[in-house]
């Protein structure tokens, strides 16, 4: 399945823009996958539990498209599952954990829009991902509705949750903006029409976005914080907890089949 | 402060189908309601389309006089025209036959036993 | 095939749609013609007239399957976070999401018959209502996944199927739903165990170290045998089988499915009689199945209080969500 059409520098290049797409759905869903069971109305349950098999989905399909990129014998699986806390390169955002329901909700709706800006700076120079991408795109409508509706009920829902919702953006607003971290070669990326824009200029229309949504509200919009080189390394301790949980049953018996 | 209320769900199958009734949902609101009604009766790509409506806004009517009115209507029902022995004997009139191969009348009536349009 | 010349339905319209007992009739009249109907196998829907007693274990009967599928969820979402394979994690994920789902499509009947959502989970939590002995229990090892999914998902279809017949319309319609979904979780729960006794040694023994645990609750699960002549809830057909019915009729089905795979069922009595075509086994422990479902099993306790905290914690979004919009409320 190798790709012999891409060249090696532009590959790695490829596969790092992967990976990082890939682990940031991985670790989404993950967190957003705790609240199954737990949610706060059982029909609000269903719905999130649905929006984290969605990102785990998107994760799966991106490791998959990983696999065929780096064709070194490892599966989706041993991919997402068979990395130390250090390898992962999901953005800083997506370490704050599950927290409460305003919690959530600050965090996947400013990580959503992100997602949204850096799918929509995706072009047709990888025909693979450019086909998976529009998967992804009709996929994420549901999950734009669905936050929009629940940033709207807390803003408007009375003292407590508006101030619960302002409280969680300030928490995770100074990492939003880390999921525009630089590559390392996103000038091949985009010479190579991978990417139609840099990730800055992705990240400005995502802040567009956003101001639309928070300021008619009157919720702080986050601060512009100069762009960092580690807004994707140095995870927390949030994030090597879930990782010794979510390793632990396949670490258990190394090459098991499960 | 509102109540959750109910929605009652109808989802269409496939494309066209009719509507059927799922089931219902609680909700606080119309558009969520459509987004748990999306969850509770399409989550597994079971419906092509989805009706979600109030169950308060939905008017019922099941008094029997009138939906079922007690006097002879079988005139409105192909059930009510038995006319096996009056064919019988208008083919003894004109002297025919019952006819071999037989093709189905828009009355339904006519084709093999057991054949349906 | 119908004779297109004989459209004519058995009965008529008006008597099919004709229910006496909704007419202002004295108790005792109403009641008889409700009996009638419900145990000639006539269908009752949630805008009918029912006698007391009828709403009271249709009630019960329900609300006790809602608790179930509520707290049935908690055992398995310890898992959802250390599923090893990403298909792994996406149908646990799933199947406890239709749990979820099948809580409220259940809640919802229940509420339809007067009680509301709060007032159940006010008494489930208090201890006042009952849920299924299986969710009583904790779970050790990915093992227990398989077993669950497959086995506790079985003995409960087993039962499931037979309530799509329910005179109950609203539970009977909501079955069918349920089953279909259910039938899902069983495959994966297999796939699970097949999966894991095609692996390593110690894979293998995790299936069987987690059978040995759940054997005795799943013999308990159905109940005690009761007496078919006494039980209400059959004479009202809001069940159509007894317990003892629906365990022959799980081993029947699952027992050489577990036996095929090479795993021991931990039964020394355990046996089939070829000439009644029933099988003969240990009685189980009932005194255990009294003293779990009362709330004093392993996990009982924890996972009400569990269900406690996170009711607690998440009740101002609930409050949020029913505080109108200022548009709306202007």
């Amino acid at each position: 399945m190798i790709d012999l059409a891409l060249a090696p520098g532009l590959r790695t290049a490829l596969a790092e823009l992967l990976l990082t797409m890939a682990d940031d759905e991985f670790v989404s869903g993950f967190t957003d996958s705790e609240w199954t069971g737990i949610a706060p109305l059982l029909e609000e349950d269903v719905a999130i539990s649905s929006i984290s098999q969605d990102e785990l989905g998107h994760a799966r399909a991106l490791y998959q498209l990983l696999a065929t990129v780096l064709a070194d014998g490892r599966d989706e699986d041993a991919l997402a599952y068979d990395r130390e806390p250090d390898a992962f390169r999901h953005a800083r955002l997506l370490d704050h954990p599950r927290g409460d329901w305003a919690d959530t909700i600050a965090r996947r709706f400013l990580y959503e829009l992100a997602d949204e800006a850096r799918l929509a700076s995706i072009g047709d120079g990888y025909p693979p991902l450019t086909e998976l991408v529009g998967k992804l795109r009709r996929e994420e409508r549901y999950h734009r509705m669905h936050l929009v509706a629940w940033i709207e009920r807390l803003a408007h829902g009375g003292t407590e949750p508006r101030e619960r919702l302002v409280a969680a953006l300030a928490a995770v607003g100074p990492d939003a903006a880390t999921v525009f971290t630089p590559l390392a070669d996103e000038p091949s990326l985009l010479e190579a029409r991978i990417l139609t824009r840099p990730l800055a200029a992705a990240e400005a229309a995502w802040r567009a976005d956003l101001t639309g949504i928070l300021v008619p509200l009157g919720l702080p919009v986050p601060p512009a914080v100069t762009p960092t080189t580690d807004g994707r390394t140095g995870h927390s301790d949030s994030f090597r907890w879930l990782w010794g949980e979510f390793t632990s049953v396949r670490r258990s018996e190394a090459g098991a089949t499960w | 402060m509102a109540d959750l209320e109910a929605y009652e769900v109808f989802q269409q199958a496939k494309d066209g189908d009719p509507m059927r009734h799922g089931g219902n949902v609680l909700a606080p609101d119309p558009e969520l309601a459509l987004h748990y009604a999306r969850e509770m009766y399409s989550r597994r790509n079971e419906s092509t389309r989805l009706w979600v409506v109030r169950r308060a806004d939905i008017q019922v009517l099941e008094d029997p006089d009138l939906l079922d009115p007690p006097l002879d209507r079988s005139f409105k029902k192909p059930g009510g025209y038995v006319m096996r022995d009056k064919l019988a004997a208008a083919r003894a009139r004109a002297g025919t036959e019952k006819p071999a191969a037989r093709a189905t009348g828009h009355d339904r009536t006519g084709g093999r036993r057991g054949e349906r349009p | 095939m119908t004779d297109p010349l004989a459209l004519d339905p058995v009965l008529p319209v008006r008597q099919r749609s004709e229910r006496p007992w909704n007419d202002d009739l004295p108790h005792d009249e109403r009641y008889a013609h409700f009996e009638a109907h419900v145990t000639a196998g006539g269908k009752i829907e949630a805008t009918d007239w029912m006698p007391d007693e009828y709403r009271t274990a249709v009630l019960r009967f329900v609300e006790m399957h809602a608790n179930s599928e509520l707290m049935g969820v908690l055992p398995e979402r310890e898992w959802i976070m250390r599923a090893p394979t990403l298909r792994r994690k996406l149908a646990l994920t799933a199947k406890v999401q239709d749990e979820v789902g099948h809580a409220q499509l259940l809640y919802r009947v229940a509420e339809d018959l007067g009680k509301p959502r709060d007032a159940m989970l006010d008494d489930l939590i208090a201890g006042k209502t009952k849920f299924h002995n299986v969710f009583h229990y904790p779970t050790k090892s990915w093992g227990d996944v398989g077993i669950i999914a497959w086995l506790v998902d079985a003995a409960a279809i087993v039962a499931q199927q037979a309530l799509r017949d329910s005179s109950y319309a609203p539970y009977a319609r909501t079955m069918q739903k349920i089953c279909w979904e259910e039938s899902v979780h069983i495959m994966h729960g297999r796939d699970v165990v097949v999966t894991l006794m095609t692996g390593t040694d110690s894979q293998r023994a995790l299936v069987q170290e987690a059978l040995d645990r759940w054997w005795g609750p799943l013999m308990q699960m159905h109940g005690p045998r009761g007496d078919r002549a006494k039980d209400r809830d059959l004479h009202w057909r809001i069940k159509a089988k007894t317990s003892e019915e629906l365990r022959q009729e799980f081993l029947t089905i699952y027992v050489p499915r577990l036996l095929e795979l090479g795993l021991v069922i931990p039964d020394p009595k355990l046996a089939l009689d070829d000439e009644t075509k029933t099988w003969t086994y240990t009685e189980p422990d009932w005194d255990e199945l009294r003293s779990v479902v009362t709330g004093h099993g392993p996990k009982s306790q924890e996972r009400l209080e569990f269900r406690r905290l996170n009711r607690e914690d998440t009740r101002w979004v609930r409050d949020s969500i029913l505080t109108p919009a200022p548009a709306a409320a202007a």
